[in-house]
Parts: C-alpha cells; structure tokens; sequence
C-alpha cells in the first residue's frame, strides 16, 4: 500500500523531535449499504475509506495525526506537523523491517464485492417477505446488507511491518408490529468475517422470521414491573452482560490510570467462582476476529477470568507501557482517523453445567431476558446499563407471559459475585462496540445464566 | 474553490451515464487535547474529509463515496453511483434541487478560535485538570479532561445550478472527574462549548464537576415507586435528541412515528413550545441545509400543538408540501435524510429553585445512562438507567442512584407541569439540542 522507502521516511520525519516510538497506520476499505424499506430497496451506498493515521508516543504521551493524502510529501509534513508538539533531538533511526508472518483465521471463499448486487438485493428481498408475512400485526420490515474489505499496513520504528486484510458481512432485519395505536419493534442482524458464503449459513428467512417474532411477541406484552429479582439471560448477545458490567472496565487504558474498579485485583477472586471469561481475537471467522490487532500484534486466546479469579486485562501497547506489561493483542481502533487504545474482540462467559429448563424452573420468580439490546457502562463507578428487547415474567418456575420496556442496571463487581447457574450451551452474538478508538465490530456470547439479583427498571405494574 | 475543477470533471464522466448530478464535499480540521497528570495524555491534528458523488439515472438516485478525493477516484465514484441507482425501486421520486431564493447572509465561522494558539489551548486543559483536583480532597483522580476543535467546510455542488459552500468551527472543553468515600466511588462532569477561548470559566466548569461527584457520594437508590420529579435541563435535552426521529417525515411516512396524522393537534401540554432554529445566536448557525435549500425557523410544537415535521424535498414531496430546509447527510458517507439544526424547548416562566420548591416528596433526575439502547423512538417507551437526587419538603434532601426512570415520550410531553427558565444545550451531535428543567406530573422509579 506504500512502500518500505516512504514508511521509512515518514518514521524519521515523525521522530524529528524526539519521542520513543513512531507508527504509521494506512487503510484502505471498501463499504458497501443497501438498504431496503418496505419491500423496495430505498437506499445504495457504496465507496472508498482511505487515509493514513501517524502516531508518535513519547514517554507516556501520545501524539496522533492522520490525512486522506497519502503522497510521500505530505505525509512527511504531517508526522513533522505531529512532531512538532515534541521539543527533544532528533532520533536517527536505522530501520530494518521484518515482514510478519500472520496466521489467517479468516479464510474467505467469495469476495463480497465480486458478487453482483442482484444476489444481494434477492436475498434481501427474501428476507423481507420471510418477515412481512409472519404475521398481519407485522407493519414495516427494513433489511440491511453491509459488506466491507478493509486493507490495512501497520509499520513501526520497532521494525514491524504487516498487512492485514478483514472482510465482514452482515445481514439485518428490523421488524415494526403494530396494534391498537401502539408499535413495538424486533430485530436481529447475524454477521460474520466472512465473505458471500456467510449465506451457505444464515438462513435469510430464518432472521427475518425471528425478528418478526420478537416485534409481534412485545406488541403482545405488558409493561415489565420494577422491582430487584433474579434474571436470567439467555446466551448469544446475552453476552452484553459481560461485555458491559465487566469487559470495559478490564481495558488497559482504564486499568493503566487506576481509574477502573478492576485496578491492582490481579489474583484476587472478583467473580463467582463459577465464572470463567474470555476475550479471544483468533475465533475463526467470528465477527470481532482479526489476524493482528491495528498495532501489528498477533491477536489471542486472553483468559479474563477463571473460575472467579482474575486473570488478565486487555492490553494495548501504550498502556502497556504504563503498566509495565506486554500487549494481549487487543489494540483497536475503528479506522485511520483513531489513535488505536485497548478494547475487546471476541469476549465470553466458558459453558457451565445447567441447562436452560433447570435455570428457569429453579427460579421462583423473576425475569427471563431472551433478547437483549445495548447497554454502556461507567469503568470508573462499575455501574453498568442494559436494554431487554425480548422479556418474559418467570412465576413459580415456569414463564408466565412476555414483559417489554425492561432495562437491567447494576454494578459491575457485585454482579460477578451474584451469577448462581452457568448453561452448557455457549453461543456467540454480534455488536457494534462504541468507546475511545471508534465504533468496532465486537462479538460477544455466554452460556444462558442466572443472576441472583439484579434491579429490573420497567414501569409500576400490578405484579 | 480547489475541487472546481475535479467537480467539472466528475460531471463530465457522469454526464455520460446519468441526468442530474450533484456533488457533496466536506473537509475538516480537527484538533483534540487530552491531559492526564499535568501532561499531555494525547494530542490529535487531522485534516481530512471525503467527496460524495448522487446522481439520477432513469429517475433513480445512486450514491457513491470516496476519501481519496482526486483524480483517480473519478471512474470509481461515477461507476458506483451508476450502478448502485440501477437497483433503486422505491417510488419515492428523490431529486436534485434547482436551488432557494435569497439566502441569508451569515457567518458561521469564529476568528477568535482560529486565531488562538495551541499553547494557550493546552493551558486552558492543564488549568482544568488543576483546579478540579484542588477543589475537594475526595476528588482522587480525572477521568477525562480535554478539548476538541473543529473546522468544517462544506461545499454543494449541482448540475441544476445549486454552488454552496460555508465554513463552521467551533470547540468544546470538558473533564470527568472521581471522587472517592471509602469504597464509594462517583463521577461528576463538566463542559462548555467555546466560540471564544477568553471568554471561558475554567473554575466553574471545574466546580460544576466536582460539585455533581461530591454531592452524589453516599447515594442510595430510593424505593420503587411514581414519584413527581424534575427532570436536569441537560438530560431532557439528551431525550429529545434521543426521540428526535419522532418528528422526521421520513418515519412518520415509513409508519414508524406515532405522530402520525397529528400535525394540528395537540400532542403535549400547552406549556410546551419546540423550535427549530437554524439561526440562533448561540448555536451552530447554516444558511442552507446539506441539499443546498434555505433554512427556516419554525417551532414544530406550538403550545402543545404540533405544527410540522421536519422535511427534505424527498418527503416534502411525497406529502405535497415544501422541505423545511432540515435536508441532511450524516457525512459524505450517508445518503440523504432528516436532521434538525439548533432544536430546543422554549424556557418558561419558572426559576429551577421554584420547580424543586413545588414538590412535596419527589427525585431530581441529574443523569441517565443508556440513551443509545434503553428507549424504543417507535413505541415511545423509555427505561434508563438514572442518578439524582430525593426531594423531600420543596428542598433537595439526599442523593440517589441505583434507579431507572421508565415512561413514554408521549406520554412525558402530555405529562409537563412546569419548565424551568434555565434553557441549556447539551453536546451537539446530529443536530444541537437544547432544554430547560421540566417539571413532571410524576415519573416511574424503579429501585428498591
């Protein structure tokens, strides 16, 4: 995407001032939208990201310019604009680079962009009428497809250099039921880092029905009751529940400046001990996997926690550098235009030994989250936030009647210590995670589990 | 202009395939400050911005984007707009507009700001960062503390005779601070938007921070229960910027706007007056929407009634009416929708000490969490994670957290009992949001 010559011009000029460590980050990604509404495709959007981002990190201080020019000249001007926020010597650096070798745990079978958009458009089509005709309360169905093929080159004054090439593909369906002048809504959206052949293993029809079922499901339920219950939430995106009351919180760029609940509790148990968490960058093909991290470093298997126990954070290189510690492959950034920091891939709560029919029938009363929504947290306090798209109110063991508008909040370290029933059915969900470096793709899924107790915020009902 | 010459080469090539064709180009400057510690944490300057290319062929609009805005990219954003408008079938007859009447002089570009330098903007975060620490012991760390500027050009450019261009910056400064109680640990922030660096109170930005993670230590969720409350100026603002699709002629007329059908009745309490105001002083000002049409002011919520949606010349047309000028691309990456400008609540009467004064046994709601997840814009509905304070007697008793506030937007507007005099903007985002306190009947809590 550039040659060794330019990097290695564009390295020196950044360290023209000083600074320990210099970078250069060049992406170029295809995208391509369409979206149907209705029946009719409404909208078509497809085109080119391409830019390159320098960073140059010296002691604990980083320094970040990025450009959409990528000529020899100005991207030497930019890293000595960068630079010039610096005031030591220069540094005279002799580079050798060495090509990484990087494992694929992405193979592609089909380019998306190779395929016509005929294809696409038809299997949109099929979803949709897949959706429509679920049901007559069923009122509005939109579908989504998005294909990307981002092209990256990391290089730094370390001597790496590597390329890296993440295709994605995703297929959403959101359903709108509509009765007696109230409108409620289901969608689920399956992707994968996959090409075309995503579509040998979702079945269109298959997410349109199910985003259909959960709309016309919720336009059927009362409003969930307030109250502090247990919940049990099922797996795939179940995983929010990690994601956000834990996940976060063991970022490094927390963690480095003591301001996450998690700081110095290496070692200690934090979790109940039926807890074994994580975050894992080689899944292949999975939706938050990537070959090397956006630093240039071999993503990894990173056990969070085991067995209650803490284990590990999730480290970038800067952070790293602060904490004294080796990065997990977990540098991330949604593109050029982000200084990459710490952040999750693939993040999961292991299989346990219930099933889902034990943890419902064990429970008095409580809430059954199927589905859940997003959710965000606060690292530095641990209270976190998360949406249920899909409820249903649990008496005496067995489910009693769907329940909508429900938000589960709680504290991070505390809900750890209160999982009383891990599933043995693991699977994984896709979400798009928002923090510091950008909005990233980012897989999440746990087993079905319980909490023992947890504040439900829904609206004061009779129950 | 620098791109006049690669735009008449676009329409060129264009011209060969598709009828009408208009170009959308931003570019933007953007500088952010972060300290930690007394020094710089990170230091970000781009210069970036990205073309987009929409063009009709056989009555169909296609879109195509690219960042590598030069030559080379011609044949690429000509062929993916092309292509991408074969597969248009919506009936929705999207256009290229000829152009508005008499636009409005305006300048939307502070040389205060451009004019500082970069030393004196670091100076300004440092002293932040200082002034939030010394103010109260328990404060023990800064979560974030930083400052963020923007310069932004856009340029619209048809083949019906539309050729628009402005320049808009602005800057905010912002810190989050902890404060910690034994294991108790909480955060309070603080920001202002600047136009002009000397006019800015770094003390009080600090004092609001630590004040609001001070006065919230010790906070307990507080039973469940509906309880009459006060909504923060700046949490109502977040929930209209939240539900803004509620008012878009886009949902309404795709069925997903229970405001469906009620132009001319009423939909909220008579107190309750919203504007869209394109021109307002303290806002960010546009002479023209991203289609190139002028903008206007208009309130959408005339005391309790609703007057209009927001429109683009797409849906203006398909409901046989004019675009109210609220014609918007997210970025050169988004196709065409629906965005206001600087869109507010009118304040009212009531001083913020009188909305609390009024409740006998009630909360204050300071902050919620969740507002990209927690509520449905479709149904209305809300659940939210919340932080505030219990009112007891007319007078602010205790502090509380642990809750969520549920409810209905529709609902919540009927539900107004009161607003306060202290209109204020939040971040802007899309649009630039703007409340002041509101008084509700009674919201449901949910805690203990």
């Amino acid at each position: 995407m550039l040659n060794g010559k330019i990097i290695e011009n564009v390295l020196c000029a950044a360290l023209c001032k000083g600074g320990d460590f210099a970078e250069i980050f060049v992406e170029d990604k295809y995208n391509s939208n369409i979206k149907l509404v209705g029946g009719l495709i409404e909208n078509n959007m497809s085109g080119r990201d391409y830019g390159v981002g320098i960073r140059i990190i010296d002691k604990l201080n980083c320094i970040y310019a990025f450009t959409n020019d990528s000529t020899e000249e100005n991207l030497i001007k930019v890293a000595k604009e960068a630079a010039s926020a610096l005031q030591n010597a220069s540094i005279d650096l002799k580079l050798n680079f060495m090509k990484s070798d990087i494992t694929n745990y992405n193979p592609i079978k089909i380019m998306p962009s190779s395929v016509e958009k005929k294809k696409k458009i038809d299997l949109m089509k099929k979803g949709y009428e897949a959706a429509k005709s679920y049901d007559s309360v069923i009122s509005q169905v939109i579908v989504n497809y998005l294909e990307e093929e981002q092209s990256v080159l990391i290089a730094n004054t370390e001597g790496l250099l590597a390329e890296d090439r993440r295709v994605r593909t995703r297929f959403s369906v959101g359903s709108v039921a509509s009765k007696d002048g109230e409108m409620q809504q289901g969608s689920y959206g399956p992707g994968a880092s996959m090409g075309f052949e995503f579509f040998d293993k979702i079945n269109v029809e298959e997410v349109g029905r199910e985003a259909s079922r959960i709309a016309k499901a919720m336009v059927y339920a009362d409003h969930c009751p307030s109250g502090v219950m247990p919940v049990i939430m099922d797996n795939e995106f179940g995983g929010v529940l990690f994601h956000e009351a834990c996940g976060h919180s063991l970022e490094a760029a927390f963690i480095s400046k003591g301001t996450s609940v998690f700081t110095d509790k290496l070692g200690q148990l934090v979790a109940s001990p039926l807890l074994t968490a994580i975050d894992d960058g080689t899944m292949p093909n999975e939706w938050g996997t990537t070959n090397i991290d956006d630093e240039g470093t071999p993503t990894k298997r990173n056990l969070l926690i085991e067995n209650g126990v803490l284990k590990s954070y999730l480290i970038d290189k800067l952070n790293g550098k602060r904490m004294n510690m080796e990065s997990t492959g977990s540098g991330r950034r949604q593109s050029y235009k982000f200084a990459p920091t710490s952040r999750m891939n693939n993040t999961y709560i292991a299989k346990g030994d219930s099933n889902l029919d034990e943890i419902i029938s064990s429970t008095e009363n409580g809430l059954y989250a199927k589905k859940l929504d997003g959710g965000s947290v606060n690292p530095a306090t641990g209270d976190f936030n998360f949406a249920v798209m899909e409820g249903y109110l649990i008496k005496n063991g067995k489910i009693l009647k769907p329940v909508r508008g429900a938000t589960l909040i709680g504290n991070g370290l505390k809900v750890l210590e209160l999982i009383d029933m891990v599933g043995n059915n693991l699977s994984l969900g896709q979400g798009m995670c928002g923090a510091d470096s950008g909005s990233i793709p980012a897989g999440l899924g746990q087993p079905p589990l319980r909490v023992k107790s947890l504040t439900v915020g829904g609206r004061m009902g009779d129950e | 202009m620098a791109y006049r010459e690669l735009i008449n080469k676009i329409f060129n090539k264009g011209k060969e395939k598709m009828e009408d064709l208009e170009v959308y180009i931003e570019s933007s400057k953007q500088i952010e400050i972060k300290i930690f510690k007394g020094e710089i944490d990170k230091y970000s300057i781009s210069e970036s911005g990205g073309l987009s290319l929409r063009g009709i062929h056989n009555g169909k609009m296609g879109y195509s984007y690219t960042e590598k805005i030069d030559e080379s990219s011609i044949d690429m954003i000509v062929n993916e707009a092309y292509e991408n408008a074969k597969y248009i079938d919506t009936e929705d007859k999207e256009e290229i507009f000829k152009g508005s009447d008499g636009y409005k002089e305006i300048n939307s570009y502070g040389e205060e700001l451009s004019a500082t330098s970069i030393e004196e903007k670091i100076d300004l975060v440092k002293k932040l960062e200082i002034e939030a620490l010394s103010l109260d012991e328990r404060v023990t760390s800064i979560q974030q503390c930083g400052y963020k500027e923007f310069d932004k050009s856009r340029y619209i450019v048809n083949t019906k005779g539309v050729d628009l261009s402005d320049r808009l910056n602005g800057a905010g400064i912002y810190i989050v601070v902890i404060a910690k109680d034994g294991d108790d640990i909480k955060t309070g922030m603080g920001f202002r938007m600047i136009r002009d660096i000397s006019q800015i109170d770094y003390k009080a930005i600090a004092k609001e921070a630590v004040d609001e993670a001070i006065s919230s230590l010790g906070a307990k969720p507080i039973r469940s229960n509906s309880y009459p409350s006060v909504i923060k100026n700046l949490v109502f603002a977040d929930l209209l910027d939240s539900f803004i699709s509620v008012f878009s002629s886009d949902y309404i007329q795709k069925g997903m706007s229970l405001l469906k059908d009620k132009v001319g009745t009423k939909v909220a309490s008579p107190l309750l007056t919203i504007v869209d105001d394109p021109y307002l002083k303290e806002g960010f000002i546009r002479g023209f929407d991203d289609e190139g049409t002028k903008t206007t002011y208009k309130k959408i919520i005339d005391k309790g009634v609703l007057t209009t949606y927001l429109y683009n010349w797409k849906t203006a047309k398909k409901d046989g009416v004019e675009s109210t000028g609220n014609g918007a691309r997210g970025s050169y990456k988004s196709s065409l929708s629906i965005s206001p400008t600087n869109f507010y609540i009118e304040k009212g009467n009531n001083t913020f000490e009188e909305l609390i004064e009024s409740i006998e046994r009630g909360v204050y709601i300071t902050d919620v969490a969740g507002l990209h997840s927690g509520l449905n814009p479709i149904s209305g509905d809300f659940s939210l994670s919340a932080s505030g304070y219990e009112i007891i007697d007319g007078k602010i008793n205790r502090p509380i957290n642990q809750i969520t506030i549920a409810g209905n937007f529709f609902e919540v507007l009927n539900n107004i009992d009161a607003i306060g005099n202290d209109l204020k903007f939040g971040f802007p985002n899309l649009g630039y949001f703007g409340s002041p306190s509101i008084k509700l009947n009674n919201i449901s809590v949910s805690g203990e």
